[in-house]
């Protein structure tokens, strides 16, 4: 399968944070969640892809081109939202479509406008009379109107209520449609992801911690609930993390099946992306 | 390229009535001979293309241009170009201001002086921006203004001691032929700063992080 976007061996220090040896690829045609909590290292890594910062070491293919040397062609061709809005809220979506136009050659001003419509979004009220989700919208309707064939974003739900993430979450799934394009999208809000992402990489600390699919995760990945006795029978290398709370252990497993052949514990339940953010973090191994 | 400069006169025009009342207050000062009319010029414009800075940054532009197509340099060659802009509509609406506070106050107004005066203009506000873009993009436009301030009272503190110690008339007359041929030398020896500034700019913001 054609990679859309490799990362390999990548790293950046700061004096109190690192980005430790990442490696992930984004095959084309699939949707990428990355995960991590705040101050993980998901934007760090978001932003060196877009080269907003610059890396330590490490190569970064986007379109199978260096990032840094085929910058100005592969942007050309890559939709972004950033955590962060980023728009002069002075200006209107007008604006922000007279800008666009003469900056992106497939800039499709009539995408643009179709957008505004859907979204309800005035195209001639400053930015700053926009709500935080109205807002989010009209970075949506700018990173999918120039035709992009890899859409990278950074919190692209946040702010939006449940039935515009819904009608949010549609639009990328209309977007991956097209088998040429991809998606790398960061979240807090996994649950959007469990319906919609192909992989998922989770980030921690600055390092990779899980690069799967996410059926994978869903299908093979499990959450052993039992006590502290039946605990003690489960071998270190058959469980990743485990919590204990006052009742019982929680215990997160890669494999349910092969559990469930090994040990005689029946109560394994499935695991959610933030049952497993929450695992894979706060749990002791 | 030129999507960045059209953003930065969008942001400018959004403040047309601040910018409206200025041009009232600038005509009110010139119809009572408070205030000669050039300037106006490198007040507003630095006031104007500071105004672009503030909010690029407060808006965390930067970052996000430079995921656009070729953002890093066209950033900033669109901040230039839209200075040139500025200084050129805010040169011509003072000029304009100009012949208009002179026939209402009966005054017999001086073409080519009024024209030189206003190259001057443009020349000594192009040279401030020189200076002030380059550091505005290595510390960002908060911590610029100060320096900028601080720079401003070194320079003409600088000058002050080292024209104490020089013959200004006698340096004056060897360079007449910059005044005898202005509409060549003042256009030229603004281009030369501008051109570094530029490059200098470009530089700093190809190796910047956000």
């Amino acid at each position: 399968m054609e990679n859309i976007l490799e990362v390999k061996n990548l790293n950046k220090h700061y004096d109190k944070f690192a980005l430790k040896n990442i490696n992930f690829t984004l095959p084309k045609g699939a949707i990428m969640g990355f995960i991590g909590e705040n101050g993980a290292g998901k934007t760090t890594t978001i932003k060196a892809i877009l080269d907003i910062i610059k890396s330590d070491s490490g190569d970064i293919k986007i379109f199978g081109l260096d990032n840094q040397q085929y910058a100005k062609q592969i942007k050309e061709d890559i939709g972004v939202i950033l955590d962060d809005m980023f728009f002069p809220e002075i200006l209107t979506p007008n604006d922000i479509n007279n800008t666009m136009k003469n900056i992106y050659h497939n800039w499709d001003s009539q995408m643009f406008n179709n957008y505004l419509t859907e979204f309800s979004l005035s195209p001639n009220k400053q930015i700053k009379t926009f709500s935080k989700g109205m807002r989010k919208k009209l970075e949506i309707a700018t990173a999918l109107s120039h035709h992009p064939k890899l859409l990278i974003l950074d919190e692209p739900t946040s702010g939006l209520d449940p039935i515009a993430r819904a009608e949010v979450i549609e639009l990328f799934q209309n977007f991956i449609t097209n088998p040429d394009c991809s998606i790398l999208l960061s979240t807090h809000i996994t649950t959007d992801l469990e319906h919609i992402a192909d992989y998922i990489t989770f980030i921690n600390d600055g390092e990779i911690i899980l690069n799967k699919t996410t059926d994978e995760i869903i299908n093979n990945f499990g959450i052993v609930k039992c006590n502290e006795e039946e605990f003690k029978t489960i071998a270190k290398k058959d469980y990743l993390k485990y919590q204990k709370s006052k009742y019982q252990y929680s215990v997160l497993i890669e494999n349910k099946q092969a559990f469930k052949n090994k040990y005689n514990i029946t109560t394994i339940d499935k695991v959610t992306l933030d049952d497993l953010m929450v695992l894979m973090i706060k749990g002791v191994k | 390229m030129l999507g960045f400069i059209k953003k930065d006169i969008a942001m400018i025009k959004s403040n047309k009535i601040t910018l409206l009342i200025l041009i009232f207050i600038y005509v009110l000062m010139g119809l009572s001979n408070q205030i000669d009319m050039s300037f106006i010029l490198p007040f507003t414009s630095v006031v104007v293309m500071l105004s672009t800075f503030s909010y690029d940054t407060y808006n965390k532009w930067d970052a996000y241009s430079i995921t656009l197509p070729d953002g890093r340099k066209n950033n900033i060659k669109g901040k230039y170009l839209a200075t040139l802009l500025i200084l050129f509509i805010i040169s011509v609406i003072i000029l304009i201001l100009s012949f208009i506070i002179s026939y209402v106050n009966a005054k017999t107004m001086n073409y080519e002086q009024n024209f030189i005066t206003m190259l001057g203009t443009i020349f000594g506000t192009l040279l401030v921006l020189d200076v002030m873009y380059p550091i505005i993009y290595k510390f960002g436009i908060e911590k610029a203004r100060i320096l900028i301030f601080a720079i401003v009272i070194v320079l003409v503190m600088g000058i002050s001691i080292i024209a104490n110690y020089l013959d200004f008339s006698n340096i004056l007359n060897k360079i007449t032929f910059i005044f005898n041929y202005w509409y060549i030398s003042i256009p030229l020896l603004s281009i030369i700063p501008l051109y570094l500034s530029y490059k200098i700019s470009l530089h700093i913001y190809r190796h910047k992080e956000f």
